[in-house]
């Protein structure tokens, strides 16, 4: 069965006073809060670092027992080491200069911000 | 068309060749309100009105895909342009393939907020679980080369610092950041010697799950598909770079992000929170609090510390945490002093517009830093722009679009 909330004409003008004068300072102090806590980034980057100083049982990465049997000198993967050869092959890169698309659009007209 | 997470994804991926000629980031003009918002947010200036209309649209080719403008917009208005859900999920029920997840540290530190934690609760032991529940073969970790990126990091470092020279000179910048590293090879190219040579974790993690990880799990390199999962945008740009293939396959087949992650573990039907946690493969999986910090601003610097202090003073460095480097927002410089060695000079900065502060200096030839860490996103990839929407940025619309109403209707009788 469906209700219909009944309300006088002053009821309502007295609620929506009321609910909007609550909206603005609820939202203001939700606001103040937010400045005065770390934030939403905040939060994710402190979840980070408690994490790094209680859930982590190692927190050097030259500790890390896998790292050292990838660098293993005799039978690691990686056995010359970090920056050797095949460091080198697999896990290092180059970059290239991609300015000429930049500038094409520079000579095109078209403002930019750096 | 894709609704994950409340962002709009286009899924076609079918027919790509250069990741140049893919639009990662576009404004859906139906729902673009001319705010502006999303200029706010943008370094580079791609984001801009089109001729004749205040609506927005990207330019491309000055974009460097950090999605800023996304996780930004009160309005629900920028799409992201590609997904690689549907072809994983056909991966994932193809028997024959080995389908392999390598989740980057950000992503346990906001994929709970998906599922109704409050924002930065760690939930890395359940991302595992969920991901080995969606039948990935083997659940491989990013920090575990975010631990191997410091080894190869630290290590190039100290020989910049030892023998400087014009090939590789100091300071040497982190690598790690895709938007980082487009921004550099568009707006700064001839800062490109000071650029760490490494790769990203991720860039690390492809190669060497289809060749250690094929040789200890006795797979066939050509059977693994390799999933990066990626709090960033710009990591699926990276995962497509026609250089990644020193494995002799594309390294990275796919990526997605963490609201991608998110959407797949709630289709699949997974009661996420209610998952016992579950620890990733060692081999590629094992990792330490150092690669865990990778995803806040002045985390790469502090790990990269830990390493370097270590080599440098020979000497065991007892309370590991860098407090000083550690950076909310801005540009952070710091002093540390090494014994044996003296003083390391460092600069921690997120956000491009501090970057290119920082850039100017090097290219003044005054920068006096031997290692600066730079991430696109303000505060690190924990506020990635392939993370988790802020619930505040839309709700808060409400007023702004009243705002952008009278706005619209201002400009038009102008030009009326």
């Amino acid at each position: 069965m469906k209700k219909t909330l009944q309300i006088s004409r002053r009821g309502f003008i007295k609620v929506s006073a009321i609910a909007a004068g609550y909206a603005l300072l609820g939202l203001n102090l939700a606001g103040k809060a937010a400045a005065e806590a770390l934030g939403f980034i905040g939060l994710r980057q402190k979840g980070a670092y408690d994490a790094d100083a209680n859930a982590y049982k190692l927190r050097k990465s030259q500790d890390n027992p896998m790292v050292r049997k990838i660098y293993d000198k005799k039978i690691g993967f990686i056995h010359d080491g970090p920056c050797g050869e095949k460091s080198h092959h697999l896990l290092h890169t180059s970059y290239k200069d991609r300015s000429q698309t930049i500038k094409a659009l520079k000579g095109a007209g078209i403002k930019l911000k750096v | 068309m894709k609704e994950m997470e409340n962002v709009v994804y286009k899924d076609d991926i079918t027919g790509w060749k250069d990741p140049d000629g893919i639009q990662f980031i576009q404004v859906d003009p139906e729902k673009c309100q001319a705010c502006g918002e999303c200029e706010n947010h943008c370094a580079t200036g791609a984001i801009q009105p089109m001729k004749n209309d205040e609506k927005r649209h990207v330019i491309n080719d000055a974009c460097v895909k950090c999605g800023q403008c996304l996780i930004n917009c009160p309005y629900g208005a920028i799409y992201e342009g590609i997904s690689f859900v549907d072809e994983i999920l056909a991966r994932l029920k193809d028997k024959e393939t080995a389908v392999v997840s390598m989740p980057a540290p950000a992503v346990r530190y906001a994929l709970g907020e998906s599922f109704g934690h409050p924002a930065g609760t760690y939930v890395g032991g359940k991302m595992h679980a969920a991901l080995k529940k969606m039948g990935f073969r083997y659940a491989w970790d990013n920090e575990y080369t975010a631990d191997i990126t410091i080894m190869e990091e630290g290590t190039e470092l100290i020989e910049r610092i030892s023998k400087p020279s014009k090939e590789r000179p100091l300071p040497q910048f982190t690598s790690c950041c895709p938007g980082w590293i487009n921004f550099v090879e568009h707006f700064y190219p001839d800062l490109i010697p000071n650029l760490s040579t490494c790769k990203s974790p991720i860039g690390m993690l492809g190669p060497l799950a289809k060749t250690y990880g094929a040789e200890t799990t006795k797979t066939k390199p050509k059977k693994i598909y390799t999933v990066s999962i990626m709090p960033c945008i710009a990591k699926k740009y990276e995962g497509l770079r026609l250089e990644m293939k020193a494995s002799g396959y594309r390294d990275i087949d796919a990526t997605i992000n963490t609201r991608e992650l998110a959407f797949m573990i709630k289709q699949a039907g997974i009661d996420f929170n209610s998952l016992p946690d579950a620890e990733p493969d060692p081999v590629l999986g094992m990792s330490t609090g150092a690669a865990t910090i990778f995803g806040t601003s002045g985390g790469v610097m502090e790990a990269a510390l830990r390493l370097a202090y270590e080599v440098l003073s020979k000497q065991t460095l007892d309370a590991p945490d860098i407090k000083i480097v550690r950076t909310h927002n801005g540009i952070n410089t710091a002093d540390i002093t090494v014994p044996n060695f003296g003083v390391v000079k460092v600069a921690v900065a997120s956000g491009l517009t501090n970057a290119a502060k920082l850039c100017e200096e090097v290219r003044q030839g005054k920068s006096p830093y031997h290692f600066i860490e730079i991430m696109t996103c303000p505060g690190g990839c924990v506020n990635g722009g392939g993370q988790p929407l802020d619930p505040d940025i839309r709700s808060a619309s409400i007023f702004e679009r009243i705002f952008a109403a009278i706005n619209k209707r201002y400009i038009l009788t102008k030009r009326g």
